[in-house]
């Protein structure tokens, strides 16, 4: 859509690419987001320390952010160092749960799970590996079925 | 970082091999103990030690043991049980079955066979008695296995992964390699890779070619 106009000194909201453009060219100063802030982060890593289910994150892309951000902006973000890592903490802790949970799923060989509050990022980190080992996992339980005879040529 | 060719994964662990699939070759090339049923003419020149002898035509007795691969074992085996009788190898039965059910992480799998999956799920095509309890093993030790291949690959990170990866199955092995490439995926992004451009690996030879027609 339309943007601007801009007028100097005043706050407005654009898309990210456009901000980290601006910043890139110098022409302006980023204001962080409002959940990215030390208490509110210190806060919400020690509720995800004590839960067993994944908590709600502030934003579904927070790790894509916070990267952006302090890559770009870290002289517009208080504390940023503090703020890396408790984003790191965070994402620690949930890739941790994950595992477990992957690892509880398997060895119950279930058949469905439901994870809540899962962000894409975590996803598609340990996507690709447990769709594979459950993959085997299936073939290896259907082979548990008696083999029905193959239809071998006759001659 | 698309891969240039795409390679046709094993159906071993399924109900029946891929004929196009190198892993499949490999695995049906392990050997079988068997026993034959009936005699076979003639093949006495393969198997000298076995065969009756020049007058008999070099004929392999009945009841003798060979060990043939498993592409030549099922081929032969039939139903009615008329030409070879399989016999199953020392891993797929009760000892090691217990053995794996016990602690399966401490098994050294590639020493056992590398395709000890595969193989064995093959290996359910010739209807022994015992087939259950077998896949019922090769589930449970996979399921065993599967915490640690998860953990080492997704924390070993440009490390050297061949102390790790040397008890590890073919199959194994496999997922093992996934788990990297998602670690290494991910760290690439971190790094800011991701948003690189970066020459395909198909098109860093062109510079080359170039030289040596100018040459001619």
């Amino acid at each position: 859509g339309d943007l601007g106009p801009f007028n100097p000194g005043l706050p407005v909201e654009v898309p990210l690419w456009l901000a980290i453009n601006l910043k890139q060219r110098q022409k302006c100063r980023l204001l962080p987001p409002e959940w990215m802030d030390v208490e509110k982060l210190e806060k919400m890593r020690d509720h995800e320390r004590k839960e067993e289910t994944f908590t709600p994150m502030p934003s579904p892309y927070y790790m894509e952010l916070t990267k952006l951000l302090l890559n770009h902006a870290s002289d517009n973000i208080p504390k940023a160092d503090e703020i890396r890592t408790l984003v790191k903490d965070m994402w620690d802790t949930r890739i941790a749960k994950l595992r477990v949970s992957a690892d509880s799923f398997v060895r119950q060989q279930e058949a469905h799970a439901k994870l809540d509050n899962l962000t894409l990022m975590e996803i598609n980190t340990s996507g690709t590996f447990l769709t594979q080992a459950l993959n085997h996992m299936y073939k290896l339980r259907t082979n548990l079925q008696p083999l029905e005879s193959t239809q071998s040529q006759d001659f | 970082m698309s891969e240039a060719y795409f390679r046709v994964e094993s159906g071993a662990l399924g109900p029946e091999e891929n004929f196009l699939s190198l892993d499949d070759i490999l695995m049906s090339h392990e050997k079988l103990p068997v026993r034959t049923e009936t005699a076979m003419p003639r093949l006495g020149a393969f198997f000298l030690e076995r065969s009756a002898g020049a007058e008999t035509e070099n004929a392999v007795p009945q009841g003798s043991k060979l060990e043939l691969p498993l592409w030549l074992a099922k081929g032969l085996f039939d139903n009615k049980r008329r030409i070879l009788s399989v016999e199953l190898p020392k891993i797929y039965q009760e000892g090691w079955r217990t053995v794996f059910s016990a602690d399966p992480n401490v098994v050294d799998l590639h020493k056992m066979g590398p395709h000890f999956y595969g193989f064995g799920s093959q290996l359910l095509h010739f209807d022994s008695p015992e087939n259950a309890d077998i896949s019922q093993s090769l589930l449970q030790t996979f399921i065993g296995r599967f915490r640690r291949i998860m953990d080492s690959s997704q924390n070993a990170y440009n490390e050297d992964t061949s102390a790790l990866v040397a008890r590890l199955d073919e199959m194994e092995r496999g997922l093992f390699q996934t788990g990297q490439k998602g670690l290494n995926d991910f760290q690439c992004w971190e790094k800011g890779q991701a948003s690189q451009i970066t020459a395909s690996n198909l098109v860093q030879n062109y510079k080359k070619r170039k030289f040596t027609d100018m040459e001619d």
